[in-house]
């Protein structure tokens, strides 16, 4: 066995504590980043949190009053704009992981799905506004915004499907084809259901990413002050990214404005929380379903 | 989960099928929409909010961006009304020309156009060639005009602004900005800069005027008379930087925006005016 | 029946397979049809036109120059290639105040009349009026405008994309503004980054792990909004006071934002990498004598280098592509970037600010959309990278 001379052990063992410590330290600091952020928004919102705040509409050039508009009209964006990007999605997550076996064919659609996951939102907004809302006619509306925003979450909800399909062990499609079963029965009946928690671990954070999106609707749907809800598709809606955003820069009493701007940005990272509990419940939940089974 | 999708699904498209089309939508005139200037906004918002306490059948939406992103949707039949705080462009007349819209221009109210420093800056006032000068880049330290030796920062409004266009034609003698101006997308942000930078200076219209921030007096006649924005002087005509603000619409749409517009122009809508910080018009 | 039932179900599924690659498809078609088309137009306001005197040997203008004879910044002719005569230049409301209201007439029908008066007098102007109402006039000489090309627009240094009588669009302070503030962002990430992620996937503890990484999670998924408004209402106010700034807006305050906001993406890649770094690898150096920072520091990272790598280039990306966050904290002044304590204006935020004033296929839009075309590009280019660096880590 070799024996290192003494002073080569110490002089190894500082240099390692002194980088330890260091990564210590500076995960210390990302970990402070966040709780820095938490707590400016936290305690400077948090008092303008109220039953009022969340249920009525603003008042009083937005001093007063509350976000209502804002939080249905994120709410109808999100149920849109998903319900037209999860079914494609995992649709097409299907055909990537169980369908294009072909190298080439896979590679292919994988790159293009990279490709549109690294698109800035702005391009998007840029995107949707002349497909959408202008080229088809719609005008700025929550089928626009919806669209736009459906665009965005689509290789999200992809890429977590196909990497939930590919970790369902292969010997389970292989059993089913030997009893006899077709390819979509098989994925239907075996492989779906055991990669259902990671898809909806997925779509979960979807949710999450598409209720915090600003550029991709500042043309598609958003508006400044729309105290009546929205009752169809075509019409308007507040927004709580959007209203953050101009909460924050318009407004002739900024001053005033601003715990409500506060408010806001609480609501909006309360979501992102909610969101990111639910999705690891949701992983431990049918984690342990999973194993039982 | 499965009952739980389809009831979903089915809601959604029950939400969906109610609204109906973009069309039938447009000829009822319970939805009314305004957009455009940011200098108008403040005021758009509160006639909107009390027009629809005694009107609860109607529905205002009011969206910001700048009286440029107002009149393009005009243009592009995105909106019912265009708060435009300036005069339609050479180009925006030809294009509501193409497509057919007989524009209607109404003035709504008055705006004194106040130029902002730092609260603790030591200038009271300055002429208008100084701030042309400040503006395009020419001047940029404040001694250069009686204040300290300190770099001026210069804050403007995007160039989709009204008050951008406005202040550039009518105190900048229409003269391009420097390159090194900061571009602020909204007016708030613009006060809210200025209050905390002390070199700072900017243009905003009366009713964002507050105690955390100075307005300069001006003089248009090279240093022989100076005025400061107010009311008063405002609607005396003695401060040279005035200028009023518009709601345009198509003349098609008059029917719809009628009697909003009746109420905005009436003593009622006035006093809205004066309580946001605009000047009325008679 | 039921075979046609899976026959249906399956072409749906191929169908969807391929709805991103249409969908990349399409935005590429839309964003480049409408941006060349940009290309090749001349910048004159639509439907004006710049008339002279018939002897001026002067023909074609640059934009630039427009912009500055019209700023009061040339005043003769011999500055821009032409004879030594005083250049001054008139609009029509400029003849509406030296001739009168009244004698151009109640439609401006003796605009050209006028016009001609006013350049046999001054053979040194130069006018910028409607092109209806001086068509088919003789006597004057039309200059043009040099057309738009691609190196112009990549290498012009000023954007003025609303100006008369000429707009100018010169995308390279944009360009470079995007760029600096994304570079220096990763800069300042990048130690942090690595550290965290050696961090995570190395030293800490079960325990640790199990807070430090919900805790970046969080992180990323907080919205880009909520970041610019932290930015514009914390970080600005504090770099002005600590560093003693004339101005907060500046490139320094949006490369710190976007350098948090990158922050996670790097860590996760990073942390990924290293984490599959084989066990043999690891154990073998143990087992020779290295401590487990030597083993760290020259056989895990070196390993892990071309994932760190594509951690960093998607993080660029990442940065590059924000919109919200910088267009509230970095002052939109459309500047070359000298200094980090200036103001800047990156391409995404240009969009968004401007977006909303461009008129559906004008040529202001055409622009905006030439710029989302440059940033299209950057970002395929970004993937790119990252494919390559993957594919090579495979390989491995």
């Amino acid at each position: 066995m070799i024996k290192f001379p003494e002073h080569v052990d110490v002089r190894k063992r500082i240099y390692q504590a002194i980088f330890f410590w260091l990564a210590r330290l500076i995960s210390l600091a990302i970990i402070g980043i966040l709780i820095m952020i938490l707590y400016f928004i936290f305690k400077r919102g948090a008092g303008v949190l109220s039953w009022e705040f969340l249920s009525t509409s603003p008042k009083e050039g937005m001093m007063k009053g509350g976000i209502l508009p804002a939080i249905v009209g994120t709410g109808y964006l999100v149920l849109f704009s998903i319900l037209f990007a999860f079914p494609i999605g995992v649709l097409a997550g299907i055909y990537v992981n169980e369908y294009a076996l072909h190298g080439r064919v896979k590679n292919f659609i994988k790159t293009m799905t990279n490709n549109l996951a690294g698109v800035p939102s702005i391009v998007f907004g840029l995107f949707g506004m002349a497909l959408f809302v202008n080229q088809l006619g719609m005008g700025a509306s929550i089928l626009a915004g919806s669209l736009t925003l459906a665009l965005l979450a689509l290789p999200l909800i992809i890429r977590t499907t196909e990497e939930s399909l590919k970790s369902v062990d292969d010997s389970f499609r292989q059993a089913s084809y030997a009893l006899g079963a077709s390819k979509l029965y098989t994925i239907r009946k075996v492989v779906l259901p055991m990669a259902f928690p990671n898809i909806i671990t997925g779509l979960i954070l979807s949710i999450g990413r598409v209720s915090g999106e600003t550029a991709p609707i500042l043309f598609t749907v958003a508006a400044y002050f729309l105290p009546k809800l929205p009752g169809s598709l075509m019409d308007q809606c507040m927004a709580l990214p959007y209203h953050l955003y101009v909460i924050s820069t318009s407004g002739t009493n900024i001053d005033q404005s601003r715990p409500v701007a506060y408010g806001t940005a609480m609501v909006l990272v309360l979501i992102i929380l909610v969101v990111n509990l639910l999705a690891s419940f949701a992983r431990n939940y049918f984690a342990k379903k999973v194993k039982t089974n | 989960m499965k009952k739980i999708t389809v009831s979903l699904f089915a809601l959604s498209l029950l939400f969906a099928c109610s609204g109906g089309q973009k069309g039938s939508q447009e000829s009822n005139s319970s939805n009314i929409s305004l957009k455009g200037s940011d200098t108008v906004l403040p005021l758009g918002q509160a006639t909107a909010e009390q027009f629809m306490k005694s009107n609860p059948g109607v529905s205002i939406s009011v969206v910001g961006g700048g009286s440029g992103t107002g009149v393009t949707a005009l243009i592009d039949g995105n909106t019912d009304i265009a708060m435009c705080s300036r005069d339609l462009k050479g180009e925006e007349k030809l294009k509501l020309k193409e497509k057919g819209i007989d524009p209607v221009i109404k003035s709504i109210a008055v705006d004194a156009l106040a130029v902002i420093v730092h609260k603790e800056n030591k200038l009271e006032q300055l002429t208008r060639e100084q701030i042309e000068k400040i503006f395009t880049g020419e001047i940029k330290n404040w001694k250069e005009v009686g204040g300290d030796d300190a770099e001026i920062v210069v804050y403007s409004r995007e160039n989709s602004s009204g008050t951008y266009e406005f202040f550039k034609e009518h105190v900048m003698d229409k003269k391009n900005y420097a390159s090194t101006v900061l571009n602020m997308p909204a007016t708030g942000a613009i006060v809210q800069s200025v209050s905390q930078t002390k070199g700072a200076i900017s243009y905003v219209g009366l009713a964002y005027l507050n105690a955390d921030i100075k307005a300069l007096k001006v003089s248009y006649d090279q240093g022989a008379t100076f005025v400061g924005p107010s009311m008063e002087s405002a609607k005396d005509k003695s401060y040279p930087i005035s200028r009023p603000l518009f709601y345009i619409y198509d003349m098609k749409s008059e029917a719809k925006v009628k009697s909003y517009l009746d109420f905005c122009l009436s003593a009622e809508g006035m006093k809205i005016v004066e309580s946001v910080g605009y000047i009325p018009v008679q | 029946m039921k075979r046609f039932f899976e026959k249906f179900i399956e072409a749906l599924i191929k169908t969807s397979g391929y709805t991103t690659s249409i969908i990349v498809l399409l935005i590429v078609v839309f964003l480049f049809k409408e941006g060349i088309s940009f290309l090749g137009e001349s910048p004159v306001e639509h439907s004006y036109t710049l008339i002279g005197h018939r002897d001026n040997p002067v023909n074609e203008l640059k934009d630039l120059q427009i912009k500055n004879i019209f700023d009061g910044k040339i005043s003769n002719w011999k500055e821009i290639g032409g004879s030594d005569q005083s250049l001054s230049h008139f609009e029509l409301s400029d003849l509406t105040s030296i001739y009168g209201e009244a004698a151009l007439g109640k439609d401006l029908e003796f605009t050209k009349t006028f016009a001609k008066k006013l350049i046999d007098s001054l053979p040194g102007a130069l006018l910028f009026l409607p092109e209806s109402l001086v068509k088919d006039a003789e006597g004057f000489k039309t200059i043009t405008v040099e057309k738009i090309t691609l190196v112009h627009f990549l290498s012009g240094r000023e954007w003025f994309p609303t100006s008369k009588p000429s707009a100018v669009f010169g995308a390279l302070p944009l360009l470079l503004g995007t760029l600096v503030v994304s570079f220096f962002a990763i800069l300042l990430a990048l130690p942090f980054g690595l550290a965290g992620s050696i961090y995570l996937a190395e030293i800490a503890d079960m325990r640790v792990r199990n807070v430090l990484k919900p805790i970046i999670e969080l992180l990323s998924g907080i919205p880009s909004v909520v970041y610019g408004f932290f930015g514009l209402v914390i970080i600005v106010p504090w770099l002005q006071n600590l560093l003693q700034l004339p101005v907060g807006e500046t490139a320094l305050a949006g490369s710190v934002v976007l350098a948090i906001m990158a922050l996670p993406t790097i860590i996760t890649v990073s942390e990924d990498a290293i984490r599959t770094t084989p066990r043999a690898m690891k154990e073998a150096s143990l087992a020779l004598g290295a401590s487990h920072w030597q083993t760290i520091r020259k056989v895990i990272l070196p390993y892990a280098s071309s994932g760190i790598t594509a951690a960093i280039i998607l993080g660029i990306g990442r940065a590059i592509g924000e919109t919200m966050a910088v267009l509230m904290v970095t002052g939109n002044a459309a500047m070359m970037p000298t200094s980090l304590t200036q103001p800047v204006r990156t391409i995404p935020a240009t969009i968004a600010a401007e977006l909303g004033e461009a008129s559906f296929g004008g040529q202001h839009f055409k622009a905006l959309f030439a710029l989302g075309c440059i940033l299209f590009l950057i970002t395929l280019a970004t993937n790119f990278m990252v494919e390559r660096v993957s594919s090579k880590r495979k390989l491995k």
